[in-house]
């Protein structure tokens, strides 16, 4: 989960204090497990390829340039497309590994790959035509890249140049989920006899990134943030949205859950996939908010809540997002009401 | 600390306390004195006087967040009767004083002897309550000066931005570890690891006379679970000791549990901290990694016994540890790990193999996947086991197991695992080197007073999982599985280069004679 993303993120700022024994540990297989679990998560890399592959009238003799290239997979896929040129560019040691990998399949003539900061490298192309990246993170925002993407396209993208995916939207719905939330927080209550609510707080305001079965879901999902890539800012990423959740049927909400889906609308045939939990199992899951009160729907009924997310000040990896839920029914023992407080570290 | 102040820099803060006769406030005073001092590089006064202590702004603390005050905040009776007890103590003894002249006044003696004996509890109250005080002054000392000194050190180095920085690395990769365990998460994990914590509950709640009045010290606290259980068991106090700042959690942990009385917490260092007592009569302690020994926890364990531990009596909770070793043939993970990258969405990703060979990998082991007898190949007596018994290179040997399948199987690795066992005494001449856990403590009754459990493959899992080393088989000669045939060798273990709490692992094995070897790294 997150641990493995932070380990890179560690390994990343400890490289460069290190001598090459250690270069090579942080470069190790274990350390880049992570990219395996990216690669096999086929939702993922099948919509990428899908979205490059089959657009070739699109890449043809472009110069293309790779947010984040990891494996570099995608700069292959855009120069199985025909593109002219691909630049890879990832902070990541795994960067070797992509040059590799990009000359035993006989396109190190045609992929650069640079390993550092988007925002300190130098390019060997004053401007591409296609940016592409895979830039999502868990709630679409957390450790995400995006603000990386944006400096790119500014810099360096073309006038009428295009972006790969261009569209996110982050949905959100209200799931049943006693059990789990009795395991996950309700545990804290008591641990082989004692009380450890000290944790169960800690617990509550940690968002929690796992995998939500569609028959948890009780209400209609709502979108709360659209982003157009051709024209968001980075400010677009601190965001509030009132919203409100339908009831589709009788039944309780302990928690809000929320998931994005991604976008390739200048393919031919526009090309999308969701991490949604009424679709197929992605490496980014789904994040749960559990919320301090039970609320006790009927179908039909409208919860109105509002979700502000922006970057923690001090450490701006961390998010801080607030929702806030008001359940008005004229049956006075089931109105609730409350505000939630999460950090995503 | 006290001693630390007094042989390093001559400072008898005892000394100066009793010389001037000062109450806790006076006590206060003179500590924020002393950190004024230092904070702003003047040297102390030859000898401080009362008239130094003087001024009221020495009542406000130098330090933010100082533990002092949270120490009184923590013992908000502390105060008073501290203040209140130093003139009416010295009241009585000047009165005994004055009665040895008139011994024949029976009811003003006897009153006297009630007045006496209540001092003393008093007395004795008080005197506990200050060694805590003392402790409270101590850490926030020692945190002030190791400071101090980390960044007394730690300057040189860096701005020399030489290649060699290995004496900063290890502290380096040390402030990770203890980082790593901040988090809710890591602690999760631990305490729903049934098998662990079940096993130490029981242990502990199963043999509650051995723990009834006694001093515990809990190292590596976390959340203050083990402590907790030692508390109920009846000791009588427990020290419990974390260098991670989860420690918090367990202070809040364990006055929400009413236990605050009983369990004292010390947040640093093991050889660093400075325990309110000379010796303990237990040591409990979860201090496994994987394949025992990474995270290299094991030394601070040793040190704490051989400097806290009652030497005769004293109980090391666990006491025993075994570790394991088997062949084991997994084509499947193989297909899943490494044939993969041959071909991933028609690239040849061989590159990402590379260091699947040299790295062993914490991961759960199907039992089918072991193809030879384990073998136990290095039994660890807690209470006598030194730190250099650590790196070590032990015998193993296996023999070839018949399977189902109908395909010759190869050898693809090793699996490391351990055994842990919890005795009643310091030698239990039943647990022998080749002991399983299964075998000296089986699951027959919930009540039994011995506790083991293994993490091996044939168990239920653990946070532990295995340690699964495969075969390069780009370098080494391919070693069919033929039942009934033995293979043997050697295991190394060894600290990681550049990586301390990390493990180098080397295993040689042979059939008939042919000798082949490989080194993994567990980091």
């Amino acid at each position: 989960m997150a641990g493995e993303a932070m380990d890179i993120e560690v390994a990343e700022q400890k490289l460069k204090s290190m001598d090459h024994a250690e270069q090579h540990y942080f470069n190790s297989y274990n350390h880049h497990g992570i990219h395996e679990e990216m690669l096999k998560d086929e939702v993922r890399t099948r919509s990428y390829m899908n979205a490059i592959v089959q657009n070739k009238h699109l890449f043809k003799d472009k110069v293309v340039l790779d947010v984040g290239c990891g494996t570099g997979i995608l700069s292959m896929f855009a120069v199985k497309a025909g593109a002219k040129h691909v630049i890879g560019v990832d902070m990541s040691t795994i960067i070797f590994k992509a040059r590799e990998i990009a000359k035993v399949n006989g396109m190190e003539d045609k992929i650069t790959f640079i390993q550092g900061k988007m925002e300190e490298i130098e390019l060997p192309f004053p401007k591409v035509d296609i940016i592409i990246s895979e830039w999502m993170g868990y709630f679409l925002l957390y450790e995400s890249m995006l603000d990386t993407v944006l400096y790119a396209r500014d810099k360096y993208l073309e006038k009428d140049g295009l972006l790969f995916p261009d569209k996110a939207t982050i949905f959100v719905a209200g799931i049943e989920d006693g059990e789990y939330k009795d395991e996950k927080i309700g545990f804290w209550d008591n641990v082989y006899g004692f009380n450890y609510s000290p944790l169960k707080e800690t617990a509550l305001s940690e968002p929690l990134v796992d995998v939500v079965e569609v028959k948890a879901v009780v209400t209609d999902p709502t979108s709360v943030l659209t982003l157009d890539l051709y024209t968001c800012t980075t400010e677009d990423l601190a965001f509030s949205c009132p919203f409100d959740l339908t009831a589709r049927r009788d039944d309780f909400i302990h928690a809000l859950v929320a998931w994005f889906d991604i976008e390739f609308s200048a393919c031919h045939k526009p090309i999308r996939f969701s991490t949604g939990p009424h679709t197929k199992y992605t490496h980014w899951k789904q994040t749960v908010f559990y919320l301090k009160d039970v609320l006790t729907v009927q179908q039909g009924e409208k919860i109105e809540c509002s979700l502000h997310n922006r970057p923690n000040e001090k450490n701006k990896r961390d998010l801080d997002i607030k929702i806030q839920y008001r359940l008005e029914t004229q049956d006075p023992t089931r109105q609730a009401e409350g505000t939630c407080l999460f950090k995503m570290c | 600390m006290i001693e630390h102040c007094k042989e390093k820099y001559g400072l008898d803060f005892l000394a100066i306390r009793d010389r001037l006769q000062l109450d806790f406030h006076g006590t206060v005073r003179l500590i924020n004195f002393i950190r004024q001092k230092v904070h702003e590089g003047a040297t102390l006064p030859e000898e401080i006087t009362a008239a130094d202590l003087e001024d009221d702004r020495y009542l406000k603390p130098v330090l933010d967040d100082d533990a002092l005050i949270l120490c009184l905040d923590d013992l908000p009776e502390a105060g008073k009767p501290a203040a209140a007890a130093v003139p009416e103590l010295s009241q009585f003894l000047s009165n005994a004083g004055a009665n040895g002249a008139k011994t024949a006044d029976a009811p003003m003696v006897d009153s006297l002897l009630l007045k006496n004996a209540e001092l003393q509890a008093e007395l004795e109250q008080l005197s506990k309550q200050f060694s805590n005080y003392r402790l409270a002054v101590q850490q926030t000392l020692d945190q002030r000066w190791q400071a101090d000194e980390d960044t007394g050190d730690t300057k040189p180095s860096a701005s020399s931005d030489s290649k060699d920085s290995k004496d900063e690395k290890p502290k380096d990769d040390s402030a990770y570890y203890f980082e790593s365990y901040a988090h809710n998460d890591i602690h999760e994990v631990m305490l729903k690891d049934a098998v662990r914590t079940d096993a130490y509950r029981d242990f502990i709640y199963n043999n509650k006379d051995l723990f009834a009045g006694k001093v515990v010290l809990d190292i590596g606290c976390g959340t203050g679970i083990l402590s907790m259980f030692c508390a109920k068991a009846g000791a009588k106090q427990v020290i419990a000791v974390d260098n991670s700042d989860i420690i918090n959690k367990a202070r809040e942990n364990i006055f929400n549990n009413g236990l605050d009385k009983t369990i004292t917490l010390l947040k640093g260092k093991m050889e660093e901290v400075i325990l309110p007592v000379k010796q303990v009569d237990i040591i409990v302690s979860e201090w496994m990694g994987y394949a025992l020994l990474y995270e290299a926890m094991m030394p601070s364990v040793i040190y704490a016994r051989d400097r806290y531990l009652d030497p005769v009596n004293g109980l090391l909770v666990p006491s025993h540890a075994n570790i394991w070793l088997a062949p084991v043939s997994d084509q499947e993970y193989l297909a899943d790990h490494i044939t993969y990258w041959r071909d991933v969405y028609g690239f040849d990703m061989k590159a990402m193999q590379d260091g699947i060979f040299a790295d062993a990998r914490p991961q759960i082991s199907p039992a089918r996947t072991v193809c030879g007898t384990p073998s136990a190949f290095r039994f660890l007596d807690l209470h006598t086991i030194k730190a250099e018994d650590l790196v070590f290179t032990a015998k193993w040997e296996s023999t070839f197991k018949q399977s189902d399948s109908a395909d010759q199987l190869l050898l693809d690795g090793f699996l490391v695992w351990f055994d842990m066992f919890f005795a009643r005494s310091r030698v239990d001449h039943f647990i022998v080197p080749t002991t399983t856990a299964a075998e000296w403590a089986p699951k027959t009754d919930k009540n039994e007073e011995r506790v083991a459990f293994t993490t091996g493959p044939f168990g239920t899992e653990t946070h532990w999982k295995q340690v699964l080393m495969l075969l390069d088989k780009t370098k080494i000669k391919e070693t069919e599985v033929v039942d009934g045939k033995k293979i043997a060798g050697e295991i190394t273990y060894a600290t990681a280069e550049g990586h301390h709490r990390g493990l180098t692992l080397k295993v040689t094995w042979g059939v008939e004679g042919q000798k082949q070897d490989q080194t993994w790294k567990l980091h």
